[in-house]
Parts: C-alpha cells; structure tokens; sequence
C-alpha cells in the first residue's frame, strides 16, 4: 500500500485503532514490515497513544483483581490420599463392610471428579466457541457497518453520479464518479476500466481554472475508491501514468473525462 | 508506563502457561485499560465486569499476540475496547426490551465524572482534545466520530492528525522538564 495514501488517510491512526477492515489491516501491516521510516512513526504513534492513556488512568477496584485470580486460579487440586495404618487389627466382618464401604466411596468420588474434569473441558470448549463465534458477530457486524455506510455515501439525494466514458485510446472502459458537493467526497468505481500493466497507472484529476489537480490514483481492481474532493472542479479526468502515479497529467494518455 | 522489559518477560510467562503473570499484567495495565472501559461503558458495575472480561480475554488469545507488529498496550486496548463497546450494545438492548415500568432510573449508577480528560491533553485546543476523546476514550471509529462533531471526515481525519502531532512536540519537552524537576528535588 502507498505510504503517502497511508499517511494523508489517517490510515495509520485508524490501524492503531483497530478500526480498518480485513484487506486494508493487512496492507498497512505490510507496508509496516516493509517500510523502516513508517514503523518509526508508527511506533511514536504507539508511545503517545499508551501516554495519553496511562495519563488519564483510573484505578479499578481491588474486587475486580480478586474476581480475576479466583477465576484463573486452579481448581484441580490433587485428591488427598489417606495411608493406611500397619497395626495389626482384627480383620472381622465389620472391617469388611467399612472397607467396602469406603471403596465404593472412593470409587465414586473418582468417578465425580472424572465426570466434573470431562465438565470443566467441555465448558472451557464451549466458552473458546463462544468466543470465536463472537469474533465472527464482530467481524459480520463491522462488515455490515461498512457497507451500509457505502450504500448511504453512494444512495444520497446530495451525490451527483458521473459516467466516465473511455475515449478511442480506451474504448471498452468506463467508470463512475460519486460526487457529493456537501460532503465534499468524491468516490469512484473503477471495475470497468481495462486493466493495465504493471508499469502503469489510472490517475484522476481535477480542471480548476484551466489547472489539472491530482485528486489521487485509481485501482482497476477496486469498486470503492475514495479520492480527493477538489473545490471549484470543472471537469474529472483520467490519464494514464507511469506506476506510483505522476505530478503533472501526461495529457496525451487522457483516456476519459467528464464536465461537472 | 510499564517498563518494557517487565512487561515482555510476563507476556513470555504467560504464553508459557504461567497464569500468575496474568496478574503481573493486571497490575501494569489495569488502570490505563479500565480508564477506557470506564469512559465508554458510562456504568461502574459493568465497566468492572468489562475489565475482568478482558483480561480473560487476553489469557485466552495470549499466544496470537505478536510483539514485532506492535506495543501489548495497543492490542490489549483492542481487546478491552470491543469487550466494553459490545457490552454496552447489549446493555441498551436489554433496556430496550425491559418493561418500562420496572425500569429504574440509570442516572443512579452513574460513576464520579471521568469525562474530563488529564494530562498532555488539557493543553490542546478544544476541538483537538475533542477529537482524540471520540476515538481513543469513547470508541467511535473515524466515521462515527466525525458524524458526532459535524465536521467533513477529511477535516475530523486532519484534527487527529494535527493533535497528535502536538502531543509528539510536547511530550519529548514535559519528560525534559519532569526530569529537571527530579533533579532538582534530589539536589535539594
């Protein structure tokens, strides 16, 4: 993932956070692995985070320590084991049926702390279950969040939708702008562009005033593009460029515009 | 802060089995995670709940904890943050559903005021202490805290930025200075 992208979206505050969804995470993290200068700043963003919150630390009770050391203390304590004794008694019918007696209450005392160990695994199964499957509700849940939250970006009475037609350089390809004046978002679907090598690149850009202003790279592979919202735009413009993008349109390689 | 290498050995242990060093890490942590928990769930008694949740929580997924991908503070502060913003999803749930007229007034259990912020963050603008408070302390994610502060996402985005960037000037100079402070007082 570009590291300048990372940077200006915040991204690397909202990966803190844990906010970020599956695809994305990742592609931070492998820019983190990756990049040395970024990691750096990752890691004063950690340092400053974990200040920030020992600065505004609040004591919890001691009943709540105690609650967690009951529950994770052992509770399978060894079955204490009684010796018997080496005088020489009297081995009567009595003796018989008390040791009978204690037999089958050991026996049955084995067999409840069997039956209660085979309870303690399953509960402790049920409750790893538990909380996966809570992961997964998580998980579903932010995924749903996320879409829904796309459907209202796109699905407003504020969002003015654009069809970018491909010129004769780019005929077969086509893509759609979202633009929301209010909201200043500009949010691009870019499935139907053809797919380019991999030396190359879509970039999109603004005409203000005669001006191109780069309002951000564009991936075929992608359907929700977020890019920049550039006041005062008259027309949206895509060229293609060398791979990482480029500073000025190379006008030639425009293969669609549109006027706003 | 906990020192790192304290913290490193009890993560060890525990991912080892030794389960005592979950307290290890209840002491070091406890009081910076239940600032959190605390400001999200609004409610003593399940804010406590939330706490113990977490750490067991953390015993359990120990061994997916990766120091080379970052600081344990973070990825235990994940952890307690979904564990409190779920508790409080099924919190109001709950109270959604109860008979209204058994319903008794929440403002009761209200904790002491933990909403106003300590330290290096006192000293940023208010907007910018605002944003850092969304985010960090009450949960929201980017989107929803924008929502919160009607600002565009890119404006609410750049406020975050530009706080954090004046807590990283200033937190280098008030070690400077609580160090001095320190020297002071032992030379007397």
């Amino acid at each position: 993932m570009d590291k300048k992208k990372i940077l200006e979206d915040g991204l690397l505050e909202q990966y803190l956070l844990g906010e970020l969804d599956a695809e994305t995470r990742q592609g931070v993290a492998a820019a983190l692995a990756n990049d040395m200068d970024l990691r750096a700043q990752f890691d004063a963003l950690e340092e400053d985070f974990e200040r920030i919150a020992f600065e505004n630390a609040v004591e919890p009770p001691k009943k709540v320590r105690d609650a967690l050391a009951a529950s994770i203390t052992d509770t399978t304590e060894e079955t204490p084991v009684r010796t018997l004794s080496n005088t020489n008694t009297q081995r009567n019918t009595g003796f018989w049926v008390a040791a009978s007696v204690a037999a089958v209450v050991a026996f049955g005392a084995v067999w409840m702390y069997n039956q209660w160990q085979a309870s303690e695994e399953n509960l402790k199964a049920l409750e790893t279950q538990t909380a996966a499957l809570q992961e997964r509700l998580s998980n579903l849940e932010a995924n749903y969040e996320e879409t829904a939250s796309r459907y209202q970006q796109i699905n407003n009475t504020n969002v003015v939708p654009l069809l970018l037609m491909g010129n004769e350089k780019s005929p077969s390809s086509k893509a759609t702008a979202y633009v929301n004046h209010q909201t200043k978002e500009v949010i691009l679907n870019a499935k139907g562009l053809r797919v380019l090598d991999k030396d190359h690149t879509y970039q999109m850009w603004a005409d203000v005033e005669g001006e191109m202003i780069n309002m951000g790279l564009v991936k075929t592979d992608e359907d929700y593009i977020i890019l920049r919202y550039i006041d005062h735009a008259e027309s949206l413009n895509i060229t293609i460029e060398p791979a990482g993008g480029n500073d000025h349109p190379t006008v030639e390689n425009l293969i669609s515009n549109v006027v706003l | 802060m906990p020192s790192p290498e304290i913290h490193i050995a009890l993560i060890k242990r525990l991912q080892q089995g030794d389960k005592s060093a979950l307290l290890g890490l209840y002491d070091a942590y406890s009081k910076a995670l239940y600032g959190i928990v605390i400001r999200i769930c609004e409610r003593e008694d399940l804010a406590q709940d939330v706490l113990q949740e977490s750490f067991l929580k953390i015993w359990q997924k120990i061994d997916s904890y990766d120091a080379d991908k970052g600081r344990f503070y973070t990825w235990a502060y994940r952890i307690a943050k979904n564990t409190a913003l779920n508790a409080v999803r099924k919190s109001a749930s709950l109270i959604q559903t109860d008979d209204l007229s058994v319903y008794t007034d929440k403002t009761v259990d209200l904790p002491t005021d933990y909403s106003e912020l300590n330290g290096m963050l006192k000293k940023l603008e208010p907007h910018h202490q605002r944003a850092i408070e969304l985010v960090y302390f009450k949960g929201l994610t980017h989107r929803e805290a924008h929502e919160e502060m009607d600002v565009p996402l890119g404006t609410f985005k750049s406020y975050v930025r530009q706080a954090l960037s004046q807590l990283r000037k200033a937190y280098p100079k008030g070690v400077l200075l609580w160090l001095w402070l320190v020297e002071m007082i032992g030379h007397g």
